[in-house]
């Protein structure tokens, strides 16, 4: 980087990270992670933004997502990291991704990265789960809280959840609960709601109904990140 | 709903085959529309949503600004359980409304293995299968597509089949139902009536259809006004006709996941075991400069990288060369590929070839069909040995290390040697590979797979009459295969003889079929063109259960003058070119193609295309 963003490739070319922020939500929330590659990258082609193909065999539009979304999941601040080779005001780019988006999907944000990706470590989520009030705080008042983790070994290992839980806010809502919570979420260390929601159901020893959304990531120091 | 809805989804595999909501897919307010048509295509999204014609007519039923038009595609099994347990019916896609408040369910019969999802999926809608159980308070049930030509074992279960290409007969049949609908006068009855009025209409139940002892038919005979051959319909004029500005990108990855202009309809060449050869008669060509830009529209509209030229055979369009230079001209700039199937290489200049980079992108496929040239001129396939070797020599001393080869067995004609011949071709492929100098030496050399089909006799062909050979006799053609192949670098593969034996016994079969039909539905069968999901043990116990032989439809040669279940429908080419073409088959004797030699076919009646300018 040449401190003003700009990073120049061996080719030659130089372009700039930009980190778009957007929700994913109502019917997108069906799409998988690699389909929502797929489905950017034809919104950078619809957009006709001056994007950075790779310079393989296959050249393909460069673009990365801060941490993937569970098929089933709504986010309401994604990040998705695309290289510009060309400068353009930040309104515009987001007009030209939102002109042509399915349902669902919805650029809000655009700005030059700040955060590296090593710095982000956690994501807030809010979960609406079928059970009442006094049943989450039961199960929160335990001293324990476990749930099987799939490791990438592909063998499953107990993760205690209680410490790593911090502040969660409970809400009753008509028939269910709503919790915000703050979660681990970097490259080394990542805690699904999923995990979560196994525990209770555990504790419950029933089926519960939930949906998920992610509020926002965030950095090292608890920051949205951007 | 909608909660519920996604509840199951959660439940199931690929939900994004039952979201909706993808970009393009047409929304409106139901209270400004008159007619809601749900496009039902009856196999699984992945299938259904890569195939053009669903596409160009969700397109044009949705330009008109009362007509909503919703897709539809059968659910896998996990969503028909899941859909059964909630009581939840088949619903439309854009607004996952159940189709019966519809007005019309339409379904596009692309192939006869398909016919099972078909029923599944009116079932699942809450309609009762037979179309004489549904009154005014169920939607009318239409279908359209290739296998219309012959559609009468669905015809108990179907209102009305439209022949030929949609795009005008559809709308003709919406106009007339909405101009019922308004001046009062519409019941089913009488709409059915009118409707069979309009070319390319073929209301079945306003056909009686008589048996002789032997089991086959007596006579067709129409009743209430209803025309007695029913002529299919064509588009006179392509550069006009509609076509869609966008297409409904899907999420997930499906079969052909690309933007796909149109480039002629029809095929010039006749292969006599062909049936889109005959029933897209005659051969119609679209202007190099519209399909350009409509090609362009279409990858900016949809964000597509990639688009396709469709046709029955690329190398045949007249204007190729003229069409590609204007393609380069912003597919390069844009990074978009452009995707050419069934393409002749050998046409073609260096330049343009690279440019394309032709082989990268389809690979080296042949379609000899048929393993000896003889049996080739049996079927009229126009390829011969040397143009194969040559073009393959080519290939190799371009780098190029795999080649494939289809085929099919059990032709009308074929011998033992014809088979072995089928190992002989793909060997000298293999013995030019290595008389290639300058060949690349792979990891493992060259490759050539063989892959072999069971042919189907079918409808409004030269070889309609023709028996298909037996199961038995098929697998035995595929032993003899596998003994003549004696190189480790040619890999086989063919097509279970069992479904083609069901498929032939559709393709040509009549309405006592629909009883089979409906008892396989009772029974759970489903899905069959995919095979795990294929049991021939359970239909031809119904078969047998219903008094009918699968042999008398699949394996009997028919006389020249029995009456086919298929006579009364007018696809222009006539029954005695068919047999003129018969005949010079069994002599092995070729017919040339549109362009060299009009060989009266009897689609000159539409005055146009190749038969009035050449293209």
């Amino acid at each position: 980087m040449d401190g003003n963003g700009l990073i120049r490739t061996p080719s030659g070319v130089t372009f700039r990270v930009i980190r778009l922020r957007f929700s994913k939500t109502g019917r997108a929330k069906f799409i998988s992670h690699l389909d929502l590659n797929r489905t950017m990258t034809r919104a950078l082609r619809r957009a006709k933004l001056p994007i950075w193909y790779t310079e393989g065999f296959n050249k393909h539009p460069y673009l990365t997502f801060a941490s993937p979304l569970s098929l089933g999941y709504e986010g309401l601040a994604e990040c998705m990291d695309i290289r510009l080779v060309e400068d353009r005001p930040m309104d515009e780019v987001l007009a030209a991704l939102n002109a042509a988006m399915p349902e669902g999907l919805l650029f809000t944000h655009a700005a030059e990265a700040v955060c590296k990706p090593a710095d982000l470590a956690a994501a807030t989520w809010r979960m609406t789960v079928g059970c009442s009030l006094a049943e989450i705080e039961a199960f929160l008042a335990q001293s324990s809280i476990t749930a099987e983790k799939r490791t990438k070994k592909k063998t499953f290992k107990t993760v205690e959840l209680k410490p790593l839980l911090g502040d969660v806010q409970a809400e009753a809502g008509e028939e269910q609960t709503v919790l915000t919570l703050t979660l681990p979420c970097s490259n080394s260390d990542t805690v699904n709601p999923s995990l979560i929601l196994t525990a209770l159901q555990h504790f419950l020893d029933r089926e519960v109904t939930a949906s998920v959304l992610r509020l926002c990531l965030r950095d090292t120091a608890g920051e949205v990140y951007r | 709903m909608t909660y519920q809805l996604d509840d199951m989804l959660l439940r199931v595999q690929k939900p994004g085959r039952y979201a909706g909501g993808e970009l393009n897919s047409v929304v409106k307010d139901p209270a400004n529309v008159a007619i809601r048509f749900a496009f039902c295509f009856p196999d699984l999204y992945e299938v259904g949503m890569s195939h053009l014609g669903m596409k160009i007519l969700y397109s044009q039923f949705n330009s008109v600004e009362d007509i909503w038009c919703e897709r539809v595609f059968a659910p896998d099994l996990d969503m028909e359980a899941e859909m059964k347990a909630n009581g939840v019916r088949l619903f439309g896609l854009e607004s996952r409304d159940p189709i019966d408040t519809f007005d019309f369910i339409g379904f596009t019969l692309q192939y006869e293995m398909s016919y099972p999802a078909l029923l599944h999926m009116l079932d699942l809608a809450g309609l009762p299968l037979r179309a004489d159980a549904r009154d005014e308070r169920f939607p009318l049930v239409v279908a359209g597509g290739p296998c219309a030509c012959n559609p009468e074992p669905l015809a108990d279960f179907i209102d009305i089949f439209f022949l030929g290409e949609g795009e005008e007969v559809d709308l003709e049949v919406m106009n007339l139902y909405r101009r019922m609908k308004q001046d009062g006068t519409y019941n089913k009855v009488a709409f059915l009536r009118k409707a069979a009025q309009i070319e390319g209409v073929y209301v079945p139940s306003l056909y009686d259809v008589t048996y002789h002892e032997d089991g086959t038919l007596a006579a067709v005979t129409p009743r209430d006004g209803a025309p007695a051959r029913v002529k299919k319909r064509i588009i006179r004029d392509l550069d006009t006709v509609f076509y869609p500005a966008s297409f409904v990108v899907p999420y997930i990855d499906i079969v052909h996941d690309r933007a796909v202009s149109e480039i002629f309809r029809g095929c010039i060449r006749g292969c006599r075991f062909c049936q889109a050869g005959f029933i897209y008669r005659p051969v119609r060509e679209k202007s190099p400069e519209i399909i350009d830009r409509q090609s362009h529209a279409l990858c900016e509209s949809t964000g597509y990288e990639e688009f396709s030229l469709a046709s029955l055979s690329t190398s045949d369009y007249t204007r190729l060369e003229d069409l590609l230079e204007r393609l380069l001209q912003w597919t390069e700039k844009e990074q978009t590929n452009i995707s050419l199937p069934s393409l002749r290489v050998d046409g073609f200049s260096e330049e343009l070839a690279n440019k394309l980079n032709v082989l990268r992108r389809s690979g080296l496929t042949f379609a000899p069909e048929a393993g000896t040239q003889r049996l080739r001129d049996v079927i009229n396939k126009n390829l011969t040995e040397e143009e194969i070797l040559t073009t393959a020599g080519k290939a190799f001393s371009g780098g190029w290390t795999s080649v494939k080869l289809y085929f099919m067995n059990g032709l009308p004609c074929e011998r033992d040697e014809d088979i072995v011949g089928i190992a002989d071709l793909a060997q000298k492929v293999v013995d030019t590979y290595f008389a290639t100098p300058n060949r690349t030496h792979g990891k493992n050399g060259v490759n050539v797979s063989v892959s072999v089909s069971c042919f189907v006799p079918k409808p409004h062909t030269p070889f309609q009459w023709e028996p298909q050979d037996t199961m038995e006799e098929l697998e035995r053609k595929q032993r003899l295969l596998v003994e003549s192949v004696h190189s480790k670098k040619i890999s086989l593969s063919w097509h279970e003889a069992q479904v083609s034996f069901l498929e032939a016994v559709l393709a040509r079969g009549d309405r006592r079929l629909g009883a089979a039909l409906e008892e396989g539905f009772r029974r759970g069968f489903n899905l069959d063109s995919w095979s795990e999901h294929f049991s021939l043990e359970g239909w031809l116990a119904v078969l047998a259960d219903c008094g009918l032989d699968p042999a008398f439809y699949a394996n009997r040669r028919r006389d020249y003058d029995e009456v086919l279940p298929w006579d009364h429908l007018d696809y222009g080419v006539t029954k005695s070119f068919l047999m003129r073409e018969n005949e010079l088959a069994k002599a092995a004797s070729t017919t040339p193609n549109c362009r060299e030699k009009c060989a009266g076919c009897g689609a000159a009646c539409w005055q146009e295309g190749v038969c009035v300018n050449g293209r």
